[in-house]
């Protein structure tokens, strides 16, 4: 509770030093483009300087847009998605931002005049003295501190709304338009489609090592194992190599299951990804535990590719991080879901390395995202959300 | 025979190395690389080399790169070659270099204890040994061609078996036929394919690369 309220404190200081900061920058912002219409006019009329001067309108205009932004970000809760915006958009932005940010110095100023009159009213009281010949009877103390606390609340009020408009603004003006955001998404989907199909093809690679660096391998030596015994004259000898194959032809048989595993875990469709989970927790070195919050089936892909990240995560904390022990917790967060892998390891995960990097394609194809925090001497957390709405 | 071996599993390195000890062969090394396999035989060269294709780091030709190295610094050291697939470029170049000393054979084949172990004697002792498989592809790829046509059943057989490296004689047994027979089968598929009056050329090697190349 403490904590949250510090936490607003912090956030209103904020947000007073954002608008007071955004006030004092529209007053530079009407010199600038005093400035510029008188230069503009100037190079139109005596066709001096029509080329540096429009260049140095342009350069000045996407400067103070870009401070704007910065301030909106680092004090009024973000900008959002913008950027890409040419010196146009950004001189619009300058000449419409003006009334919103006098109306924010304006609204300031009152806040420090009321602060000031409260302060002079009840520091006279308490003095003994009645400023402005007002008396401090109860019935005027009353009225005073109901009609100033109202006023306060208002100005607040309408701080609040200059901080929200001026963030509209910032997005209507510098954000994308939205032809920009289809052809960006577009080409974010086309990226991530490419890569899907990458993704696709390393498996089918990993699926083909697998099954020529195991199991093949297995089934020609067990081969080998019977040749050997029948060309052996020794019936004693033979017996013993008939037992190492029949030994041999098992274990065949349990890297082919682990192949099949690995390649798409059947229980995943059948019993839903906590079961899956479970086994990859039996079958893991290192111990691990999970927490699983959804209580009901989440869409198919969703759950795969959930899958495909705690698998590849616990591997390679079992391969590489030399963890003892892996935690994995699975919540649903909103729309989101939330995959986060911890292991106590060495840590120095390379998130461009193969398997990390498969997986960040297969969660950007569902619009996910994937985040690999893994800094030298651990611990390596891997975590990924996942839409499913 | 003195043998090295290069094969990265494990597994297999193992089995083929009880299974050449236990026919009276001389494992002299057994490495799991591509570079390990070149400074073992510059140590000391075996009579054969069996190599793997695929071996770390990449997994992809290193086994046959070290192989044709030692065939270029090493003539003396037979090598047979095993893969994992049918890789027509370069079985085509070995089964068409005009020389002895060298085999290819898909690695499924040493399962198959008594043709692998007839493969290496064969090899060892300066002939050739081709995998059935990799032969059959090959000529699968030509069946189309005119001079074939003109060929047996018989003679084809014939000429498939010369394909894989066997001389007259291991036809001949091979076949259950008399060597003289298979002479003359050698010599009705040298009249059809037009190598008659090839002289100065390796007649059966020609014969083989008509298949391929027709």
């Amino acid at each position: 509770m403490h904590g949250r309220v510090t936490g607003l404190m912090g956030t209103a200081l904020r947000g007073l030093a954002g608008l007071a900061l955004g006030a004092a920058g529209a007053m530079v912002e009407v010199v600038f483009l005093v400035l510029a219409a008188l230069g503009c006019a100037y190079a139109f009329v005596f066709s001096r300087g029509r080329d540096t001067v429009p260049r140095v309108v342009a350069g000045g205009a996407l400067r103070l847009a870009e401070a704007e932004r910065r301030r909106l970000d680092a004090l009024l809760g973000g900008s959002g998605d913008v950027g890409g915006y040419g010196p146009l958009r950004a001189l619009a932005y300058l000449v419409l931002r003006l009334p919103v940010a006098f109306l924010g110095g304006v609204l300031i100023l009152l806040l420090v005049y009321g602060a000031g009159a409260a302060v002079t009213l009840f520091g006279g009281w308490m003095m003994g003295r009645a400023p402005d010949g007002i008396e401090p009877t109860p019935w005027l103390i009353a009225y005073v501190v109901g009609a100033g606390l109202v006023l306060l609340y208002l100005d607040l009020q309408g701080l609040v709304g200059v901080a929200a408009l001026e963030r509209r603004l910032v997005r209507r003006c510098l954000g994308p338009s939205p032809l920009q955001a289809y052809e960006r998404r577009i080409a974010q989907l086309s990226e991530s489609r490419a890569e899907v199909v990458d993704a696709v093809n390393d498996e089918r690679r990993r699926i083909e090592r697998d099954l020529h660096d195991g199991v093949q391998q297995r089934l020609v030596g067990l081969a080998m194992l019977i040749g050997r015994a029948r060309r052996s004259g020794d019936p004693e000898r033979s017996a013993e190599l008939m037992r190492q194959a029949h030994e041999e032809s098992q274990r065949a048989l349990e890297d082919l299951r682990e192949v099949a595993w690995r390649v798409y875990p059947a229980a995943l469709d059948s019993d839903g990804l906590r079961a899956a989970l479970e086994t990859v927790a039996e079958r893991s070195v290192v111990p691990v535990t999970i927490a699983y919050g959804p209580d009901r089936r989440l869409p198919s892909p969703v759950e795969t590719v959930a899958y495909f990240v705690v698998c590849e995560a616990v591997t390679n904390a079992a391969k590489h991080s030399g963890a003892g022990r892996v935690n994995v917790r699975i919540l649903e967060r909103g729309t989101m879901l939330v995959v986060r892998i911890e292991d106590d390891g060495a840590g120095g995960a390379d998130p461009a390395g193969g398997g990390l990097a498969g997986l960040a394609r297969r969660v950007a194809a569902l619009d996910g995202r994937l985040r690999v925090h893994s800094p030298t001497g651990g611990p390596t957390v891997v975590s990924a959300e996942l839409p499913c709405g | 025979m003195r043998v090295t071996l290069a094969e990265d599993s494990i597994l297999l390195r193992e089995g083929l190395v009880r299974l050449l000890a236990e026919e009276g062969h001389e494992v002299v090394a057994a490495v799991g690389d591509g570079d390990a396999l070149l400074v073992s035989v510059a140590a000391d060269p075996p009579d054969v080399a069996v190599v793997d294709v695929r071996m770390p780091p990449t997994h992809t030709d290193e086994g046959l790169r070290a192989a044709l190295e030692i065939r270029r610094r090493w003539p003396g050291v037979a090598v047979l070659v095993l893969s994992q697939y049918v890789e027509k470029r370069y079985a085509t170049e070995l089964i068409t270099a005009d020389e002895g000393g060298v085999g290819y054979l898909l690695k499924d084949r040493v399962g198959q204890v008594d043709e692998f172990l007839d493969a290496l004697e064969r090899v060892g002792s300066g002939g050739a040994a081709f995998d059935p498989e990799v032969v059959r592809q090959l000529l699968a790829r030509s069946s189309r061609a005119d001079p074939l046509g003109r060929l047996t059943p018989r003679e084809r057989d014939v000429l498939g078996h010369m394909a894989q490296g066997h001389t007259n004689a291991s036809i001949a047994a091979h076949l259950h036929v008399s060597q003289s027979a298979v002479e003359k089968h050698v010599n009705a598929i040298f009249d059809k394919l037009g190598l008659m009056g090839a002289a100065g050329f390796s007649r059966r090697v020609l014969a083989v690369l008509r298949y391929l190349d027709s």
